[in-house]
């Protein structure tokens, strides 16, 4: 019999991931030291100002307050809103490397629709017309569709690797974002859209792509845990064959969680057209290992069925910690790569080191029944 | 003295006694055949002389000195060695690097391909054999990989060969050509030990046989002094494993499997054969003999049969698994770890797997009744494991198995197609699994079962159908079941 502890552990294997989120946030809580920020007031017109206070001398001088370099608001939104890209995407790329395969595209498909969308928009909307940013997200969005269903026919249809089809398209789509843009960046969007993605929720803090990142997180985590496909989805990374022998079209799976992984690359692209209010076809260079690594750190296994949702999402959380949190504690900039390289392989040992533990403890759950059926056996064997 | 002699030869696996307390000898320049029924040890007992198993009990001696091949390595090094199915090659590369794999000719650190070629050129030729030292060995036919298996056993001056099912899957020409060789190593002095249950083979090709039964030794005679019948005696006579089974009290119900000319190339041809309601037919043959191909033409996992397939009197598209399926037909797998199950998933996503889509609603599992349903099942199905969210891998062979077969009684199904069965099961589990499909059976469930352990066939089949080399052979009713006959048909 195993504890309630123990069960709760095993069927949450994303705790881990939590207490590691934890542990970092407390160490660069600690380790990060304080700042000085001018102290803001609201005022009756709720306009944000800055505070004043009387020095010594009687003197009217702006008021600072103290607060912890990394345990403070704008540094948190700040992590959440450089999270949130990648997170859903590696939503999108867990539903990928679920099945066995890989999706090396992502960047790509960002960085070509986001372009596209910036086209539209910057076509059409430059007079501020609100339809216009509809249609921009909706042609952001299918350019990111049509890219990942491309993907997944091709690697369906010609049964190649996953990973050369999505090297190559990597290639193919950024080229494409390049050819339709000239290298030149595109903006001049309507304002409205910008203010939308970007209003302020929480007092000043616009925390409209964390609400997405969870919204992507809930629907991967619906779709993956309580729906048929998703649960054909785990079926084919754990045993191709045995799926296909138990009437699964294999094919058709597939095709959609490179669907899906586009997808999430489209949505990606709509909140940094509107953060960032531009796009280039230079957008997103090398997010595919940042998200592929997200996924991973959050317990996706290359070799296929196992992942969830929630992990990618608390994987994708971590990096970003890890790499803000090297610029909090004073590490140069330019160790952030070799700490994140090592964070991610530490990651990965750490939860093979975790399966060891849970199949040892597997094997000695069952340990007990091989012993009973061992015995029935010589019972039953026939006696010389 | 004999050159080589085994002495009270014991090994056992998970729940079965492979071998038990079995003496051979084995002489120098003859042939000495290893003949029994399947699971009766004899493969085994070959794999334990070549190192592949370690014996528990008794001892092995070469030339009077006791040896302990631990491995493969160590049984070279004694010079023994074992010419078989597995691939024991890096089929990328070529022949000759095979050949050469550990004793590459290096000056420098660099391969010299000149001297690489001429070794493995002489090592063919010794063997008379004739073939391009360059191909990579992916290329080959079986047949051409056991003649480089055997150039290889000769390279490291082997006195001792074992050939473990060597024509299993082999044309004629190839068998012949085999046979040649095996003469020429006998000329040499080579002590060769010979694992098949074709007849026809050990008349032409042994001096000596020995069969086993159940991990037993029978008996050893010089070829000369027996016959194909006094041989078939010797091996059958295991006892029937279960009381007779209550289907056969039934009269079987209405046609539910017609196949009428099936074939695939290469495979199969020409197979016809039907099942009725509440019917177990057995089908009977040796590996190779295109059983599992027609099971999986059936269940439409081969695209290129062809044919014609009736499900209850209506045609069936071949080459469709999910038509298969909404005809009713399910197909348990020879090999469960590979094709029957998903390892790494709970005992309830298994066996609810091929279902998933009727326990959803709008694309939602309904977990609930999922749970329910697969918890009825793994009681009657009496799968042991701590819980029904356990990982599959875990359990034993027996309990594996029974999720296997749960599978297809999630929903019902017309016709059930059981490849091997009970294959890597403990006896107890065995039983359970004879006595379970018995009941469905009897429940009006038509039972396709392929079987390479004739009891089993025996007792539980109403009719057995038997194939060889891609015919069907013949078919017996219940009154002319005996295992001398099905061995007739099959061997």
């Amino acid at each position: 019999m195993s504890s309630p502890l123990k069960l709760n552990f095993s069927k949450f294997p994303e705790a881990g991931l939590i207490i590691v989120i934890v542990v970092l946030g407390i160490l660069l809580s600690i380790f990060g030291g304080e700042v000085q920020r001018p102290k803001m007031v609201m005022g009756s017109d709720g306009q944000w100002t800055r505070a004043m206070e009387k020095d010594a001398s009687g003197q009217e001088i702006p008021a600072f307050v103290k607060v912890n370099n990394f345990f403070n608001a704008e540094t948190l939104t700040q992590i959440a809103k450089d999270t949130s890209f990648f997170a859903i995407m590696a939503v999108g790329v867990t539903c990928v490397i679920i099945t066995a395969g890989i999706d090396l595209s992502v960047g790509s498909v960002y960085a070509l629709a986001a372009v596209a969308g910036a086209m539209y928009m910057n076509q059409f909307g430059s007079d501020g017309s609100p339809g216009a940013a509809v249609g921009g997200v909706i042609v952001t969005l299918v350019v990111a569709l049509i890219c990942g269903a491309l993907n997944g026919v091709m690697i369906v249809a010609f049964n190649l690797h996953p990973f050369i089809i999505t090297l190559g398209t990597m290639a193919i789509y950024r080229g494409i974002a390049f050819v339709l843009t000239n290298g030149q960046s595109i903006g001049g969007f309507p304002e409205g859209f910008r203010d939308f993605v970007r209003q302020g929720v929480i007092g000043d803090l616009s925390l409209v792509p964390l609400i997405v990142m969870v919204l992507v997180c809930i629907l991967g985590t619906i779709f993956l845990s309580r729906m048929a496909v998703g649960r054909k989805v785990y079926a084919i990374g754990g045993n191709e064959v045995a799926s296909r022998y138990s009437g699964i079209r294999v094919g058709m799976v597939k095709l959609l969680v490179y669907i899906i992984g586009g997808a999430t690359a489209g949505i990606a692209a709509v909140l940094a057209l509107g953060y960032y209010g531009a796009a280039s076809s230079g957008d997103g260079q090398g997010y595919e290992l940042t998200v592929i690594a997200g996924a991973v750190v959050g317990g996706a296994s290359l070799f296929g069925g196992k992942g969830s949702a929630l992990g990618a999402v608390l994987g994708a959380i971590i990096l970003q910690m890890i790499a803000t949190g090297i610029v909090i504690i004073g590490i140069p900039q330019s160790y952030s790569q070799i700490v994140t390289g090592v964070v991610v392989i530490t990651a990965v040992l750490l939860d093979q080191f975790n399966r060891w533990v849970s199949d040892r403890r597997l094997l000695a759950e069952t340990a007990h029944i091989k012993k009973e059926v061992v015995q029935a056996s010589d019972a039953a064997a026939p006696v010389k | 003295m004999a050159f080589l002699t085994v002495e009270n030869i014991t090994k056992f696996f998970p729940g079965v006694r492979a071998l038990d307390d079995v003496s051979v000898e084995f002489e120098k320049g003859s042939v000495h055949a290893l003949m029994g029924e399947n699971g009766a040890g004899k493969s085994t007992l070959g794999k334990i002389i070549a190192g592949i198993y370690t014996a528990d009990h008794g001892t092995i001696r070469i030339e009077g000195q006791e040896v302990r091949p631990t491995d493969p390595l160590s049984a070279q090094k004694l010079g023994v060695a074992i010419v078989h199915q597995e691939l024991a090659f890096c089929p990328n590369l070529s022949i000759a690097e095979n050949l050469q794999l550990g004793t590459m000719p290096r000056r420098h650190g660099f391969v010299e391909r000149g001297r690489l070629r001429e070794r493995a050129q002489a090592l063919l030729r010794e063997i008379g054999v004739d073939m391009d030292v360059n191909t990579p060995v992916a290329q080959l036919t079986t047949g051409q990989e056991q003649m480089v298996q055997i150039a290889a056993a000769v390279g490291i001056n082997a006195r001792i060969i074992i050939f473990d099912e060597p024509t299993s899957s082999l044309s004629v020409h190839e068998s012949d050509q085999l046979f040649n060789l095996i003469g020429r190593l006998k000329a040499r002095g080579v002590a060769l030990i010979y694992v098949s249950h074709r007849m026809e083979e050990i008349f032409q090709l042994a001096d000596t046989v020995t069969v086993l039964r159940d991990g037993r030794h029978v008996s050893t005679e010089p070829v000369a002094e027996t016959s194909r019948d006094k041989l078939i005696r010797q091996m059958v006579g295991r006892e029937v494993l279960v009381q007779r089974p209550k289907h056969l009290d039934l009269t079987p119900g209405d046609e539910v499997l017609r196949v009428e000319n099936l074939s695939s190339v290469g495979q199969f041809e020409n197979v016809s054969f039907s099942v009725r309601r509440s019917e177990i037919v057995g089908m009977a043959g040796l590996v190779g003999a295109g059983r599992t191909a027609v099971a999986k033409a059936i269940f439409g996992l081969d695209k290129r049969a062809t044919g014609h397939v009736y499900i209850k009197g209506q045609p069936m598209p071949l080459g469709n698994v999910n038509r298969s399926m909404r005809r009713r037909i399910g197909y348990l797998p020879e090999d469960r770890k590979k094709e029957g199950l998903v390892l790494m998933m709970s005992i309830s996503d298994n066996i609810s797997l091929p279902h998933i889509n009727t326990f959803s609603k709008f694309g939602f599992v309904d977990h609930r009744r999922e749970l329910q349903e697969v918890e009825k099942l793994t009681n009657r199905l009496r799968v042991k494991a701590p819980s029904i969210e356990s990982i599959t891998a875990g359990l034993s062979g027996g309990n594996q198995q029974k999720v296997a077969i749960a599978k297809w009684m999630a929903r019902s199904c017309d016709l059930l197609i059981v490849d091997e069965p009970t294959r890597g099961v403990d006896v107890g589990a065995k039983a359970e699994i004879y006595q379970l499909l018995d009941e469905v059976a009897c429940q009006g469930l038509a039972i396709l079962m392929i079987s390479s352990e004739l009891p089993e066939l025996l007792s539980l089949s109403r009719r057995i159908i038997a194939m060889r080399e891609g015919f069907v052979t013949g078919e017996l009713s219940y009154e002319q079941f005996s295992q001398e006959a099905v061995l007739n048909l099959m061997a």
